[in-house]
């Protein structure tokens, strides 16, 4: 199509330089994550895959698997509620102490904060890959991991939620004698009650899901079921576990929507602070956690003798100094390199193709595609992708990609709904094609929103490709189970810290590209 | 109105944390007359707890303890619960009895071993005709078993080496089944060009027809070394040790209820070993660089 100069787009050649200077920098990610789609259409993967595919149907439903089934749904449940209680316990002097909130010189204590980085910056999983090792195998790993991820994270959130309200009824109470405790429960929380209630229950919707994943390290629950059935190639099992596993993560949503949404409406005027409603909710929220931990029989009282505190001191020891000779720091970069690949081209992939979606209409079918593409945890795809594409980063690429896609799909079909209209009516209106109108006139409009969404999952996406070598592909993850397992800890420590490192990282670099582009 | 609901948080956080308090202080079960029992996970947990089903109410009544077996589904854990007293009696492989031994400062001691054990092998196995020599599988993607399996990665690992194959750099890619029947599977289902694995879980897998042998070959054997046996950890009561010893060492194969318990082990009989058995397979683990 040849166009006039007044109908080109003006600012064609910097998009183009732009688009090309992009190209550039992701060459050599696409390079190192080995990115191959003919793979995916490889005659001998195709069998592989279609095989095992097959044998999903029909799910297996025998009785002593259903038993296990049953029993390791129960599991998964009590340790997300289990591991929310302790994360709770944890963040609440945490976020106390990090917030500003209420305090007459606002401080931003570097100390606790750093702390709250490292907890929320190693993976979870690494966390209960390391448990295992102290406590043995089973829950409590799963628990105490959970417990100090999500502990960090509430804890952050918890402080920065304080400061983000209006300050002056605390300074208020302050001026006029009142600890700051005192002034913080009496001057912040009644502001901000229901914002921390509510990103509590959406954690634990979360944690229902991260205890999954746990048991692909031992930690008990449905995770550990699902690796052996992977593991062995016994589709019927892997069905029914996903079929399990689906419900269970449609469930906590329905429960944490449902519970979120409640705290919306305005309770009636009461005098009594406990109305039958709260007082019900209490009794079910201390029942589900006393249930859980008797559940999982945890012996905590066995981890706080002065025996298990010298066999933890001696653990932790064993993890310094980390080897930082220049071999092992090469392997490492290596990894890091992969693991960096792995995340952004993953996360590139599954833009594109939530763009591509978020558009696509009937609605209703699409957001059940996207529904049950982010029900289904990065490990778990990467088991199924490793078969379909081979072990290597391609198939952590896919993994993300396909999990990522059904979480940005959603919310850029809601930025793109929210945005404004009238600029794409227009175009359409005077005869622009709608595809351009789209591009020139729906998406400028939701396009910060949409970049931000984009760069905030790549932080999460980060971590998540650290792992992915737990399952083969590719990254630090193999190179840290590997070292693990073979009692190189100072090898191990060396991988951690490379790990939290490029998180840190990610997230500053997010950061400064969000700010750059607001 | 808010506020209403803050009391209410704030209460359900206080009546967590309390608790959480009582549940700290519920003081730990450490039953004596109870024999704690685990293994490495070469195999599925749930088949291992087959296993040992017969042989736990064997050793129960030969030590008139209550025998308690935990599956697990990690290697080093069985080491680690082990040398933090959480087990009193592991199978184990002979690199995981390496490093019980060196995490137990030389303390854990091994009682008994199939007679099986000390001649063992592992099997290179294939599904791919093109493979017929370990110099084949340059550029192949590789699987082992469990990183520190002796059957289904050191010595493999060690032997690949003498034949000049450097697993790292060889291979397209290594991949860690983490047991020896996901290996075959892996194998099968082409996940993998080629695997290793142990030499008994094979013919067992070939015996039970649960591996299509048409298709899945093995093109290479390693030489005899020793593997997998008893560990207790040395601090137990010498008599407990000596009782369990003799306990393994009584199994007859003429006796029905015995061969059946055998059977499941896989093993003819079970004969004494010691810690110097294992040595050659500590030199091993130092010149495959899986022990620094």
């Amino acid at each position: 199509m040849h166009l006039k100069p007044a109908e080109r787009d003006p600012a064609s050649q910097p998009r183009f330089y732009s688009a090309l200077l992009a190209l550039f920098i992701l060459w050599p990610l696409f390079q190192a994550a080995e990115v191959s789609p003919g793979a995916l259409f490889d005659p001998s993967n195709l069998k592989v895959i279609g095989s095992f595919l097959s044998g999903f149907l029909p799910p297996e439903r025998g009785s002593e698997f259903l038993g296990y089934l049953g029993k390791a749904t129960l599991e998964t449940l009590a340790i997300a509620t289990a591991g929310m209680a302790l994360a709770g316990l944890l963040a609440l002097p945490l976020a106390y102490l990090a917030s500003a909130a209420g305090r007459e010189k606002p401080t931003l204590n570097p100390l606790i904060r750093s702390l709250l980085t490292i907890l929320r910056g190693v993976p979870e999983l690494v966390w209960a890959l390391v448990f295992v090792r102290v406590f043995g195998l089973g829950p409590a790993a799963g628990v105490l991991a959970l417990g100090l991820t999500y502990g960090g994270m509430l804890a952050k959130v918890y402080a920065e939620i304080l400061e983000s309200v209006d300050a002056a009824p605390a300074r208020a109470l302050r001026l006029n004698g009142a600890s700051r405790p005192l002034a913080i429960l009496y001057g912040v929380i009644p502001q901000v009650s229901k914002e921390l209630a509510s990103y509590t229950v959406y954690r634990w919707e979360c944690a229902v899901r991260a205890s999954v994943v746990m048991g692909f390290v031992g930690a008990g629950g449905l995770g550990q079921l699902m690796d052996q059935a992977m593991k062995m190639f016994n589709g019927g099992e892997a069905a029914s576990i996903l079929i399990t596993f689906l419900l269970l993560v449609f469930v906590a949503d329905l429960i944490s929507s449902g519970l979120r949404r409640s705290l919306d409406q305005a309770p009636p005027p009461s005098a009594a602070p406990f109305g039958p409603g709260s007082t019900g909710l209490l009794a079910i929220f201390v029942a589900a956690v006393t249930a859980s931990f008797w559940f999982l029989d945890i012996g905590f009282g066995a981890l706080f003798t002065l025996e298990s505190a010298s066999s933890i001191n001696q653990f932790i020891g064993s993890f310094f100094p980390p080897d930082l000779s220049a071999a092992w720091l090469r392997k490492v970069a290596q990894g890091v390199w992969e693991t960096l690949a792995i995340s952004a081209v993953g996360t590139l992939f599954a833009a594109l193709a939530g763009l591509l979606l978020a558009q696509a209409r009937p609605r209703l079918l699409f957001n059940f595609i996207f529904n049950a593409l982010r029900s289904v945890p990065e490990l778990v795809w990467a088991t199924i992708t490793a078969l379909s594409v081979g072990l290597g980063p391609f198939a952590g690429v896919l993994a993300l990609a396909l999990h990522t896609t059904g979480v940005l799909g959603r919310l850029y079909a809601e930025a793109l709904d929210n945005a404004p209209a009238a600029p794409g009516r227009a175009l359409r209106l005077s005869g622009v094609p709608s595809g351009l109108a789209f591009l020139y006139g729906t998406l400028p409009g939701a396009a910060p929103q949409l970049i931000a969404y984009t760069l905030y999952r790549w932080e999460m996406n980060i971590r998540m490709a650290a792992i992915l070598g737990f399952v083969g592909a590719g990254g630090l993850g193999q190179l840290l189970y590997f070292e693990l397992s073979l009692f190189h800890y100072a090898q191990a420590s060396t991988v951690i810290i490379a790990m939290l490192l490029l998180s840190i990282a990610v997230d500053q670099t997010s950061a400064w590209l969000r700010r750059r582009m607001a | 109105m808010t506020c209403s609901i803050a009391r209410r948080w704030a209460l359900k956080g206080a009546l967590a944390c309390a608790f959480a308090a009582t549940l700290g202080n519920l003081p730990a079960v450490a039953e004596d007359a109870v024999l704690r029992v685990s293994a490495i996970p070469d195999e599925a947990p749930t088949e291992l707890q087959r296993k040992f089903a017969p042989l736990g109410k064997y050793l129960e009544a030969q030590t008139g303890m209550k025998v308690v077996f935990t599956p697990v589904s990690d290697y080093a854990a069985v080491v680690e619960s082990l040398a933090t007293k959480k087990i009193d009696l592991a199978w184990l492989g002979g690199f995981t009895f390496i490093q019980a031994k060196i995490r137990t400062n030389g303390t854990a001691i091994p009682i008994a071993q199939r007679e099986e054990d000390a001649k063992f092998t592992s099997k290179f196995i294939t599904a791919d005709p093109a493979i017929k020599t370990l110099a084949d599988l340059k550029g192949k993607t590789f699987a082992f078993g469990a990183p520190s399996s002796t059957s289904g990665s050191l010595m493999p690992r060690f032997f690949l080496q003498q034949a000049g194959l450097n697993p790292e750099t060889d291979f397209k890619r290594v991949a860690f089944s983490g047991a020896h029947d996901a290996t075959v599977a892996f194998v099968a289902a082409g996940k993998a060009d080629a695997g290793v694995l142990n030499a008994s879980v094979w013919d067992k897998l070939v015996e039970q027809k649960k591996v299509d042998t048409d298709k899945v070959h093995v093109f290479a054997t390693t030489p005899p070394y020793f593997d997998y046996n008893w560990t207790v950890r040395g601090d137990l009561d010498p008599a407990l040790i000596k009782k369990l010893t003799d306990a393994f060492l009584k199994l007859d194969p003429a006796n029905p209820e015995h061969k059946e318990i055998l059977g499941l082990q896989r093993a003819a009989k079970f004969i004494p070993t010691k810690k110097e058995n294992y040595d050659g397979i500590e030199k091993a683990a130092h010149a495959a660089g899986l022990l620094k």
